[in-house]
């Protein structure tokens, strides 16, 4: 035995030695063709055909070597085309004088050839020479001999065939005999193919059945050669043509050829015979070996019906009229449950198959859909959940083809069996799904308006709205997280009723979920929930706008739910959690609800007092209780009174100066509110800003001692300069020209005995000045104001 | 006398699946067009006779598989072509993309004397789909393709209408006929044979 290795230079050596002596002979044979001389051409030819009886080429290199053969054979054939054209020989004659060729396998690759010049002379019906022909090559036994020399056959013949039309039908033959000599070369063709696995031992088994596949082209051919027959219409098909070959696939009983023969059947021949052929094909599978790979044919089946039934909309009724999706659902059924051996991922594989079927064939009937869906489910019950990555992609297939084809959940959200088959997902594949529905609601701009189906999503998506088991949490990957709950506040929004009552429930079913949770997700989700809210409380509120004065119930139930649902982020996020107090003050501000506003803001000042610490964040925060406060109008003088305490006592105390003064100053306005009656509290203005120099004063003396410089509070007095600037505009008594010059002249001193000249505060300044000079030259009552200011 | 293989002109097509190989081929052959997809297994010809100046030449026009799945004895046939036809679909934007594997495969498996002078020719077929309404590759961009490989002459075709196919194969053929023949096929035989044969070396059976 030689290795392996070995073979593969042996079998170089064999098919170079076998085109040698072929070019060798074909050396002669074209001399003898140049001279005419008939003799000596079939002789060469003969020996030049000999180097095709080898047995020791791989199918691979038999072919290279066969179709250098056929090259020249295509030279004879030309030659005799000549000779019986001039008379020399008839055509019969050569018929006769090419059987003289000693070998057996010569001898019939000349005859096929001297055949297809004798179809072509028209001497004879093309019928009785294909018939003589097919049973000739009987006599070659050897399969891979056997099966070249009857692909040549059916290659010389494929033109001269009596087909409908063809110039080679005739009385005494036509259509009938030309699928019956198709259909016998490839009966004959099976044969030596399926036999070929008997023979030889059993150590190449390997080897045989790679040999075999190489091979099996040769037997497909004539499949495609039958579907190019123009008289192979749907009834000869389905009454000759495919029964025939079915009953060869079942007969042989091997599943290389099964398999094969079937994809070729699918391929070679059209849709609408596929389709009106189904029960047929389908019938064949229960007939075949239980090894053959039925999951991937029947998809191919279906995959092409699914793309004839996309390409236009006028074959859809030949869909419904032989009632493909039962056929097809009832056959995948009997194949899944007799195939107890198919990978899960197998059966998936075919209900996927199945279901783009069902999408494109009958996109209105979502109880197909369902039934697909369920009895995917069935399949999968009473298994763990799905690992194997490749059954999970197939699974996200699966439940992604319902929502690309509807681009509408709501469809899907109708679907019972879908979110059964959620279930069967690992974590990590659920999310992923999850993300994929979301993503789907978010494109397509759709709109959720039912508490119910609501409740249906988020039973879907329910894989990132709560932690679905504790083992996994150490392994998850924050970015991926994050862009998870991202994509659940995204999709908040768009869960969205006109019905204000319809539209409180699915708050309801919302807060419901997203308090399932847990800390890590609330900072997200928590967020969209309360402006979702409040969004229908500014709606409630401006319907009932015209009896002003009366309250909505709903309205003080919704704020009571926010303030039940922002409680929860106090301890995980308190800065976001007094954020969204504020907006609900605001909101309830505009609703006239004064005890809920002065609750919101008790709440902020909680959280500033207890849970934010940083001092940062506590300037942040300072800054926005006053600005809200300030726009607040629901209070009264006692409510109002009490706040501005506290906001202006919190400003007081902050950790810096500066961050002090500023936040002083700010608590200005809170005292003077333009045209609003008891709220422009000259006095108490005037009481702010002179803290605010107080502190500034104090301020500037500690940058002094620690000699580092201005560190910005030089800019303090000008911007303290500036708010008395404002509300000297805004007419209020208590400031005077005299205490801005003071203030002018204080800020000149300091900037002199300030050795590090601080060039921003020195514009600023400047431009504070230039302001004032712009306003005493504007002239007017406010000129008349600003002249006197002596600067 | 004139070499008796140039009457004889082997053409191959290739290109992706479903972009109508098989029905250029009949329709140039036949002159019949069908709408049905159905799949071609392996690698079958049809002959056409045709006549240049006054000389009579026989294409042998080679479809082949585009699936791959259905080529499963190589493509021993490549070999001795006179000219190559790649195939695109105008609507298909991947069988544009493909058609430079194609060439490829083509040039390294036929394995040609002078590959930078092979000729080729591509065909951007069913341009009458939805009146040209669904096309995605330009006339312009297959071109500019055609032009960076050496000036392949470019058709633009459908199967269906018969629509510059006659042309096209007219071109093929002329193409085919510039090729020069193949150094490999002269054979010297350096030895005279006189035993007639080499029958001691076949380890065939006696069939």
């Amino acid at each position: 035995m030689t290795t392996l290795n070995g073979g593969m230079d042996d079998e170089d050596k064999w098919l170079a030695e076998g085109i040698a002596g072929l070019q060798h002979n074909a050396h002669y044979m074209h001399r003898a063709l140049d001279s005419n001389n008939l003799r000596d051409a079939l002789k060469y030819s003969a020996q030049m055909l000999s180097e095709l009886r080898t047995s020791k080429l791989s199918p691979h290199k038999y072919y290279e070597l066969y179709m250098r053969a056929f090259d020249e054979l295509r030279k004879m054939e030309m030659f005799f085309m000549e000779e019986t054209r001039r008379g020399s020989c008839s055509v019969i004659d050569l018929y006769e004088l090419v059987q003289h060729a000693g070998n057996i396998l010569p001898r019939l690759y000349l005859l096929c050839t001297v055949g297809s010049v004798y179809i072509k002379s028209k001497e004879a019906p093309a019928k009785d020479v294909l018939k003589d022909l097919v049973e000739m090559c009987r006599a070659i036994q050897n399969p891979v001999r056997g099966l070249f020399l009857r692909s040549y056959l059916s290659q010389v013949s494929r033109d001269k065939l009596p087909d409908i039309g063809s110039e080679y039908e005739g009385d005494s033959g036509g259509l009938v005999d030309a699928i019956e000599f198709v259909l016998q070369n490839f009966t004959e063709m099976n044969k030596l193919w399926v036999r070929m696995q008997y023979q030889g031992s059993v150590r190449e088994k390997e080897k045989r059945e790679k040999e075999r596949n190489e091979l099996r082209d040769l037997v497909g051919k004539n499949l495609h050669v039958l579907s190019q027959i123009e008289g192979v219409d749907l009834d000869t098909y389905k009454g000759t043509v495919l029964p025939r070959i079915l009953e060869q696939v079942v007969n042989c009983k091997d599943d290389l050829a099964q398999y094969y023969l079937l994809d070729c059947i699918i391929q070679v021949f059209p849709d609408e015979y596929h389709l009106q052929t189904l029960e047929t094909l389908l019938g064949a599978c229960p007939q075949l070996q239980p090894t053959v790979d039925l999951k991937t044919v029947l998809s191919q089946l279906m995959d092409r019906l699914s793309n004839y039934a996309a390409s236009s909309s006028e074959v859809l009724p030949e869909f419904l009229q032989v009632e493909a999706f039962a056929k097809l659902s009832s056959s995948i059924g009997k194949v899944i449950e007799a195939q107890v051996d198919m990978p899960i991922v197998g059966a998936i594989t075919l209900y996927v198959s199945l279901l783009t079927f069902t999408l494109r064939v009958h996109p209105d009937r979502l109880d197909y859909v369902d039934q697909v869906l369920g009895a995917c489910v069935k399949k999968l019950s009473g298994k763990a959940k799905l690992e194997d990555s490749k059954a999970t992609k197939q699974i996200i297939a699966l439940l992604s083809a319902p929502l690309e084809k509807y681009n509408d959940i709501i469809t899907a959200l109708k679907l019972t069996n879908y979110p059964r088959i959620m279930d069967h997902l690992d974590s990590g594949t659920n999310k992923v799904m999850a993300v994929l529905i979301i993503q789907s609601v978010l494109k397509n701009n759709t709109f959720i308006s039912t508490a119910d189906k609501v409740e249906a999503l988020f039973e879907l998506i329910k894989g990132l709205i709560k932690d679905m088991d504790v083992t996994s949490a150490d392994d998850i990957d924050e970015e991926d997280f994050k862009e998870e709950q991202n994509s659940v506040a995204c999709l908040i929004h768009k869960l969205h009723s006109d019905d204000p009552e319809e539209m409180l429930k699915i708050i309801c079913t919302v807060r419901k979920h997203i308090l399932l949770g847990g800390p890590t997700r609330f900072p997200s989700t928590v967020p969209s929930l309360v402006f979702s809210a409040l969004k229908l409380v500014r709606r409630l509120q401006s319907q009932d706008g015209d009896e002003s004065g009366e309250e909505v119930p709903a309205i003080r139930e919704i704020f009571m739910i926010l303030h039940q649902t922002i409680e929860t982020l106090s301890f995980i996020s308190p800065e976001l959690a007094l954020r969204l107090y504020l907006q609900c003050a605001e909101a309830s501000n505009d609703c006239d609800l004064e005890d809920v506003a002065y609750e919101s803001f008790t709440q902020a000042f909680i959280l500033y007092e207890e849970e934010v610490s940083d001092s940062r964040a506590q300037i942040t925060a300072i800054h926005l209780i006053i600005g809200t406060l300030q726009r607040m109008s629901v209070f009264g003088v006692e409510n109002r009174d009490t706040l501005t305490h506290k906001a202006t006592g919190y400003s007081a105390k902050l950790l810096k100066k500066p961050d002090q003064c500023r936040a002083v100053f700010a608590c200005a306005h809170l005292f003077w509110i333009d045209d609003r009656e008891g709220l422009m509290d000259g006095e108490r203005v005037l009481l702010c800003l002179k803290r605010a120099v107080r502190i500034a004063n104090a301020a500037q003396q500690m940058a002094n001692v620690s000699s580092r410089g201005g560190s910005g509070s030089g800019t303090l007095f000008i911007e303290i300069l500036n708010k008395y600037l404002y509300f000297f505009e805004k007419g209020n008594p208590q400031i005077t020209a005299s205490m801005i010059q003071d203030l002018v002249e204080l800020i000149k001193t300091e900037m002199h005995s300030d050795n590090p000249t601080d060039a921003s505060a020195d514009a600023y300044f400047a431009s504070t000045l230039r302001y004032i000079q712009f306003q005493k030259q504007k002239g007017g009552a406010l000129g008349e104001k600003y002249e006197l200011i002596k600067v | 006398m004139a070499p008796r293989r140039r009457m004889l002109l082997k053409v191959i097509i290739l290109g992706d699946s479903g972009v109508g190989k098989t029905s250029l081929m009949n329709q140039y052959v036949n002159r019949k067009f069908s709408n049905q997809y159905k799949a071609t297994i392996g690698a079958d010809f049809l002959t056409k006779e045709v006549q240049f100046d006054d000389r009579l030449f026989t294409l042998q026009i080679w479809d082949t598989a585009g699936q791959e799945r259905f080529q499963s004895l190589g493509v021993a046939f490549y070999r001795g072509a006179d000219c190559c036809i790649l195939v695109y679909d105008v609507n298909v934007q991947k069988s544009f993309d493909n058609l430079n594997h194609w060439r490829e495969e083509f040039l390294i498996q036929a394995s040609p004397s002078d590959p930078e002078n092979f000729p080729f020719i591509v065909l951007g077929n069913k341009v009458d789909i939805d009146g040209g309404n669904s096309r995605v590759v330009s006339e312009k961009k297959a071109k500019a393709w055609c032009a960076s490989k050496g000036n392949i002459p470019y058709f633009e075709t459908s199967a269906k209408e018969g629509f510059n196919v006659e042309a096209a194969f007219e071109r093929i053929a002329r193409d085919a006929l510039k090729n020069e023949p193949e150094e490999e096929d002269i054979y010297f035989p350096d030895t005279i044979d006189v035993t007639g044969g080499q029958q001691g070396r076949s380890s065939g059976c006696e069939c």
